[in-house]
């Protein structure tokens, strides 16, 4: 009984992907029409479930949506009955598009020469060819924010849709200076001495930088004003007209990069990666200050922490009150995400408020809430069809739509799967033709 | 290769000191060094003769090296020194059971040819258990004195190297005009560590614990293969002379301990490891956690040299409103300060006998480091016993020294009051009964001498020739404690940090010291050596893992601006 | 507070010194789980079943058990039960890595170098491991001798976490790695032809050594000299005498086929590859050769010889009927490789029977530990992980750990600090950022003597 209930269980699989195969076949282009999701349960996050919705798209944007919507004469209609769609998961820290191999330095762009390098554009960078963005896109992360690393200031990061073939094509309407806070805590491998001492280095830096940042902001319109593109960039921070992504983790680091904030008086601030935050979460919730965290699944900071000190890191501060987005920082296995806003839900956070932390909670702190992160009308068509809940592994993501394309369903680890499962020729390679 | 030629070149160079000395004689004493006479009475003073024991206003005859007398009702010989001993303590000398004093760090070997086949050169990889330590034995090397003047009158001296350094020896601490009159027992122990050969193998534990196996099982098999020949070469071919296995023989035979400079639990485990493998005679020196392993030590009848390396007490947050979380991990903190404490007494109350180890620490804290184990069950009996019987007799010395008994050797400290406490000073130290002086400072209780005071304390700024270009940065000496200690720092943001010396020696204008950094990952221990005239100073500093030895210069004061 | 917290490790600390000395034995528990859904893996899924551990074996698997006097009884009910997690590649609980400074160094062992005192342990507990494969790194065409233990946190003592029973297990390496070593010391090899003719010259050079000996043993006299003993060759005959399992690392498929032919060509069959990215390009002929692979869920791209990767992986395999596990190579993924098993949903869609193997009977197969672990069957050893969900779920949090009926995790005892060796110089506020960026820094960095076989290894 139990055998053969498996041998149809294998039957129906190879079925439907046979016929996945097919479906790839036929699109190999994305395509922008006018479409009717139908029959679907929507996750829209800011106004709750609609069973049974319709989803509109046209024109790249969320045209209708609900239960009693008239479907255009011209759309192309699905029906996803039994399925779900959300609003496309957005990964607020990768070095997608930056990172094509880890090993080899000529595949990376994420760290340029030198400690002040504020001007630098990780948009300039992206490669929309990286294998490494369908792969992720076809998991529902539609969209994320790369960013450069190294140094205090490494440049500027920006949101992107993972679909595009220019970084223009691919650009998101964010943008933030990141700064590397003066890290108190040891990096991998380092002693405890470095860690001080290159702390105390990168805090000169950081201020030396910041007061002639202010300087130049406050000339920069004068005949004088030299040409200083680090000053530049710096400047549109100094004079809040940029968003300012800071990158910190140790508890007494945070409480530092508040004070400095504060000091500098600057507004439009993130921080970013706050691995110690449960630790010092009233003082940040006190603070205001918004914060993109992850990855969720790590090690603890410091050997005498709790196993799970970093599950229950994003819980701890949603339940503060500060506004928590979850990131992977992650380039090739972004796709991940909702495992690390799984594991935040599993430990304190619920799922609701994770989905949240990746959609838009996200949105808001990169300040795109108008257009992305929830699923209303008039927002831009990013959504993804799922069998189930997409922080199940048992769930199947069956559709992706980015600025209201509707994307191929295929990436080359898709490829390489319909290749290689039953492979041709198999052991041996005599060429067997049977007779029509 | 490179070894043997720096042996063979320092006997040339000893031949014409020897010459020289004879000459010495000849013209008397121009310098006005020599004793007039080799006989000593310490009179009125209170005597230790063993650990335990007390002679109140007693007198302690030492002549031509040898106790003759000693008691209170002692006749003094006419031609006796009489040193008026009221206030004063003598304590037999100590015995170190583990150290370098004495012994000259080699030059790095130069990285051969042919050094990535399956196994690099023995010399280079390390393994030179046939070598003995008096090749490194240096009559002027700094440590003799600076032990000397703690009251160490015999070492236990093992060579520097890697996993099998070679043999060490029993050294007197005294003032030789020959490396032979330092030597009191050859070859006490074939010595082995666990240090790895730069990017040679074996690199690390996992090739030195495996090539181990191999060198015993060879060396057994030699052993046979040798006895076969010899009792009759008849048509066997002859079996290859094989320096390691040789030196293996009296190990096998157990004639011969292993001692294991192990420190760590983990390390002093592979050392019983290997042992339960192999059964040869063990002993463990260097070693800082035992508390966890006393009944195995006990069951294998092992030898240990506890390092006198002990943890400095962890500061507490004073902060009144100290999270509870910080207030825990002081506490677990301090409950492992207290195991590495109380491992002294622990070990004692199994009825171990130990002996310390020296080995890698910072001669000026040895002292403050015994007095601090009082707090914690072990007092100034039992830290004498460590200091002098048991290491006699794990070393099998007891029939010559470890005691003040009439017809033992003439080692012996005179300290201003009782010795284990920290106001008291060694005025004077005798070794195989010659007769050592120190300057007591009355004012305070520091151990920091006028010498090291005027000469090294203060700023240096030293500079270091690398492949990649000049470093330099300044050093730092103070005596703000009473004791002599140093910070090196670098004035490079990408060189180490500030780092605190350790094993920091001063005597005879001659300094050394070691600081470990870690370069990127790597922990890379820095050795420098050298000496001092006026502000100048001129050494080497060597760094064993790159297999290198750079010229180091420094010269005191504050930096130019 | 600090006293009640380590009562737990304090009593194993116990029953470790009163067995103590000759040789030690591992503590052995008695426990009763009552009306849990029980993930057998060999016979499916048992609902409101009892589980009975009576010194340290499973007794008894059945309804409404009876519970024998002085045996602690857990209620289970709503709970999951699978046999402990095993990992098939881990690098945790090692003081060393890699002898990276030979070719081949088949005599060297982790088990001199078991750090049991490691709290990445007590982590992986937390994450329902009870069992791993200590590997030796990467860097040499025939490593070190791997390690397989059990979980028994609280020991001092490296042979308290020993697996009794387990067959020895070597490590093997190729592609980048073991190349990149030749080709900054300027020897072979260079290539992965170079890699093939160092595994056949060491198989031959251990032939004649064989020879050699059996020379001297055969009609054994006085008058002989005897030859030469090398561990290295030793080690190499026991491979070939099939005493030895080689778990070798490896990605491509080319590789991976050739090692293959080269086993075939000595006659070796116990051969499982590690990562083995692409092992599905070659999944027939693994499953024809009887070869099995232990695998990352997902990881790819961190080298170009993973650039070609797909994470339908184990799904390929599993269904060319390769015997396939997931397994960490981490200190971090194995404290969820139930996670990591369960991505084999989504990739490829296997069975929760499928999927749950990847981290039990498959693993406990290639390292020759089945007959005591990988399932919950009567007679095998009472290694056991609760689930408060299904462990499959994103949402299950690993409830209590048990490695021969003892319990060593139990989460609503769980409290922070759980180090059992601390350094008293050590400062309290010793943060650590593992940043990603270090991680591929390590891959090219080789400035420093012995860098690479100190930091990179693994992967």
């Amino acid at each position: 009984m139990r055998s053969t209930k498996l041998l149809l269980t294998i039957l129906v699989l190879l079925l439907s992907t046979t016929l996945s195969v097919a479906q790839n076949d036929i699109m190999r282009q994305a395509r922008a029409e006018k479409f009717a999701l139908t029959n679907a349960k929507i996750y829209t996050v800011t106004n709750g479930v609609i069973e049974n919705g319709t989803i509109v798209i046209s024109n790249g944007i969320i045209e209708a949506v609900g239960t009693d919507v008239s479907i255009p004469s011209d759309a192309i209609v699905i029906d996803y009955a039994g399925q779900e769609i959300y609003p496309g998961m957005i990964d607020s820290g990768t070095q997608l598009g930056l990172v094509e191999i880890g090993s080899i330095a000529e595949a990376q762009d994420i760290r340029e020469f030198g400690d002040i390098t504020p001007q630098m554009e990780a948009l300039t960078a992206v490669n929309p060819n990286s294998e490494a963005i369908p792969v992720t896109r076809v998991s529902g992360v539609t969209t994320v924010i790369t960013r450069p690393s190294g140094g205090v200031f490494p440049g500027t990061a920006a949101t992107i849709n993972l679909f595009g073939y220019t970084p223009d094509q691919m650009f998101a309407g964010s943008k933030g200076l990141v700064i590397n806070f003066p890290s108190s805590g040891r990096r991998w491998r380092q002693t405890q001495e470095e860690a001080d001492r290159a702390r105390e280095r990168a805090l000169k830096t950081l201020n030396e930088t910041w007061d002639k940042a202010e300087l130049y902001a406050k000339i920069e319109n004068s005949d004088e004003a030299r040409y200083y593109p680090e000053m530049e960039a710096l400047a549109r921070v100094v004079k809040g007209e940029m968003k300012v992504y800071i990158e910190v983790n140790a508890a007494k680091d945070i409480l530092s990069a508040i004070e400095w904030v504060q000091e500098k008086g600057l507004s439009d601030v993130v921080f970013t990666g706050v691995s110690e935050g449960w630790r010092v979460a009233e003082e940040l919730a006190e603070a205001g200050i918004p914060v993109i965290t992850g990855p969720v699944q790590s090690v603890p900071t410091r050997s005498s922490d709790a196993f799970d000190a970093a599950y229950k890191n994003p819980s701890v501060m949603q339940k503060a009150g500060i506004k928590v987005a979850i990131r992977t920082n992650d380039t090739e296995n972004s796709r991940n995400l909702p495992y690390h806003a799984g594991f935040a839900a599993a430990y304190g956070m619920g799922r609701e408020e994770a989905l949240k932390a990746i959609t838009i909670n996200a949105a808001e702190i990169m300040g795109l809430e108008d257009q992305i992160g929830s699923i209303e009308v008039g927002k831009k068509a990013n959504l993804f069809v799922a069998t189930g809940d997409p922080f199940e592994t048992s769930t199947q993501i069956i559709e992706v739509f980015i600025d209201g394309y509707q994307i191929p369903m295929t990436s080359r680890q898709i490829e390489l799967y319909n290749e290689f499962l039953d492979r041709v020729p198999g052991l041996n390679k005599n060429p067997v033709t049977t007779d029509q | 290769m490179k070894l043997l030629r720096i042996f063979s070149f320092r006997l040339f160079v000893l031949l014409p000191f020897l010459m020289a000395s004879t000459l010495v004689i000849a013209q008397s004493d121009p310098t006005g060094e020599s004793p007039v006479t080799r006989t000593y009475a310490i009179t009125k003073a209170t005597i230790i003769p063993s650990p335990g024991a007390k002679i109140d206003s007693g007198t302690v005859i030492i002549s031509d090296g040898v106790i003759t007398a000693i008691g209170t009702n002692v006749t003094i010989p006419s031609h006796a020194e009489v040193i008026d001993g009221t206030d004063l303590w003598v304590y037999p000398g100590f015995i170190d059971g583990m150290s370098n004093t004495g012994a000259n760090r080699p030059d790095p070997m130069e990285r051969p040819d042919n050094l990535f086949t399956p196994d690099p050169p023995n010399d280079y990889a390390g393994i030179t258990p046939h070598v003995s330590v008096i090749t490194q034995l240096d009559i002027t090397e700094s440590s003799i004195s600076s032990m000397r003047k703690l009251g160490f009158t015999v070492s236990h001296t093992i060579p520097h190297g890697r996993m099998l350094p070679g043999k060490s020896s029993l050294i007197l601490l005294s003032d030789a005009e020959h490396v032979d009159h330092l030597i009191l027992k050859k070859d006490v122990s074939t010595v082995s560590q666990f240090v790895g050969a730069p990017g040679a193998y074996p690199g690390n534990t996992l090739g030195i614990m495996a090539k181990w196996r191999n060198i015993y099982r060879n060396a057994e098999l030699s052993k046979r293969n040798t006895e076969l020949y010899a009792s009759n070469p008849s048509g066997l071919s002859r079996p290859m002379n094989d320096r390691v296995s040789e030196a293996f023989y009296p190990v096998v035979e157990k004639a011969q301990p292993i001692l294991f400079n192990a420190s760590s639990l983990l390390e002093a485990r592979r050392a019983l490891q290997l042992q339960k493998e192999m059964g040869f005679n063990l002993m463990i020196g260097s070693l800082e956690q035992s508390w966890e392993i006393i009944d195995e030590l006990d069951n294998n009848n092992v030898s240990v040299f506890l390092s006198l390396d002990i943890p400095e007490k962890p500061e507490e947050n004073e902060d009144e409103d100290k999270s509870e979380e910080v207030a825990n991990l002081e506490a677990r903190r301090l409950e492992f300060y207290n195991r590495h404490m109380e491992q002294f007494a622990a070990l004692k109350a199994a009825g171990i006998k130990f002996g310390f180890s020296t080995h890698g620490v910072t001669s000026s804290k040895i002292k403050k480091n015994i007095i601090a184990l009082q707090e914690f069950g072990f007092d100034s009996t039992d830290a004498l016993a460590a200091l002098t019987t048991h290491p006699a007799q794990l070393l099998g010395i007891d029939a010559m020294t470890g005691t003040l008994e009439t017809g033992k050797m003439g080692n012996a400290l005179v300290a201003t009051g009782p010795y284990f406490s920290s106001d008291s000073d060694v005025k004077m130290v005798f070794v195989n009964g010659d007769k050592y002086d120190f300057e007591i400072k009355e004012s305070s209780s520091t151990t920091v001498s006028d010498e090291v005071a005027s000469v090294l304390i203060g700023t240096w700024n030293y500079s270091l020739t690398t492949p990649e270009g000049e470093q330099t940065g300044k050093w730092i000496f103070t005596n703000e404690t009473g004791e002599l200690t140093g910070v090196f720092t670098s004035n490079d943001p990408s060189g180490p940090a500030d780092t605190d010396m350790d094993n920091l020696n001063f005597a005879n204008n001659s300094l050394s010291y070691e600081f470990a950094f870690d370069a990127g990952g790597q922990m890379l221990t820095v050795f420098v050596s050298g000496d001092i005239d006026g502000d100048t100073f001129v050494g080497t500093a060597t760094i064993d893992a790159f297999n290198m030895s750079i010229p180091i210069t420094a010269t005191k004061g504050e930096p130019e601006q | 507070m600090k006293t009640l917290k380590h009562a737990s490790i304090f009593t194993i600390l116990m029953l470790l010194f009163s067995m103590n000395d000759a040789k030690a034995q591992a503590p052995k528990g008695d426990v009763l789980i009552q009306n849990a859904t029980v993930l057998t893996i060999t016979n499916g899924t048992l609902e409101n079943t009892d589980i009975l551990i009576e010194d340290g074996k499973i007794k008894n698997i059945g309804k409404d058990l009876r519970q024998p006097n002085n045996v602690t009884v857990i209620d289970a009910e709503g709970m999951f039960v699978m046999p402990g997690i095993i990992d098939a590649h881990s690098h945790i609980a090692g003081t060393s890595i890699n002898e990276g400074t030979s070719q081949v160094t088949a005599e060297v062992s982790m088990e001199d170098v078991v750090n049991p005192m490691d709290v990445s342990i007590y982590r992986a507990l937390a994450g329902g491991v009870t069992s791993i494969h200590l590997m030796h790194g990467s860097a040499n065409v025939i490593g070190g001798q791997n390690e397989t233990m059990k979980l028994r946190y609280g020991s001092t003592n490296p042979d308290d976490l020993r697996f009794e029973g387990a067959p020895r297990t070597i490590k093997f390496a190729l592609g980048e790695n073991p190349t990149r070593g030749g080709r900054r010391r300027g020897i072979q090899p260079q290539t992965r032809m170079g890699v093939e003719a160092m595994v056949r010259n060491s198989f031959n050079d251990a032939i004649k050594y064989r020879e050699a000996w059996a020379a001297y043993n055969s009609n054994r006299s006085n008058r002989k000299m005897a030859p030469e003993y090398d561990l290295r060759m030793e080690t190499l005959v026991d491979i070939l005498e099939g005493e030895i399992l080689v778990h070798c690392h490896s990605y491509r498929a080319d590789e991976i086929y050739m090692l293959m032919r080269v086993f075939s060509d000595f006659g070796i069959d116990k051969l499982t590859f590690q990562h083995a990215n692409e092992a599905y390009k070659v999944a027939p002929e693994l499953a024809a050769f009887g070869a099995s692979a232990s695998i990352f869920s997902d990881w790819w791209a961190y080298k170009l010889e993973v650039y070609y990767s797909t994470a339908y992986n184990a799904a390929i395999l599993t269904r060319n009927g390769v015997n396939t596990s997931i397994n960490s190579d981490s200190g971090e993924l194995i404290r969820h490789l139930f996670h990591e098993a369960a991505k084999s949903q989504k990739y490829g869609n296997l069975s929760d029977n499928e999927a749950l193997r990847l981290i039990t009977l498959n693993p406990a197969m290639q390292l020759g530990i089945d007959d005591h672990v990988g399932s919950i069957e009567v007679g095998k050893d009472g290694d056991i992980a609760i689930f408060d969900k299904h462990p499959l779920s994103t949402y299950a949090i690993p409830q209590m750990t048990f490695v021969d009926g003892v319990k060593y995790f139990d989460i609503n005892t769980d409290e922070a600090d759980q180090r059992i060796m601390i350094d008293p110089e050590a400062s309290i506020e010793d943060v650590v950022i593992f940043n990603r960026e270090d991680f591929d820094m390590c891959m090219h960095e080789e400035s420093l003597v012995n860098f690479y076989e100190l930091v990179n290894e693994e992967k």
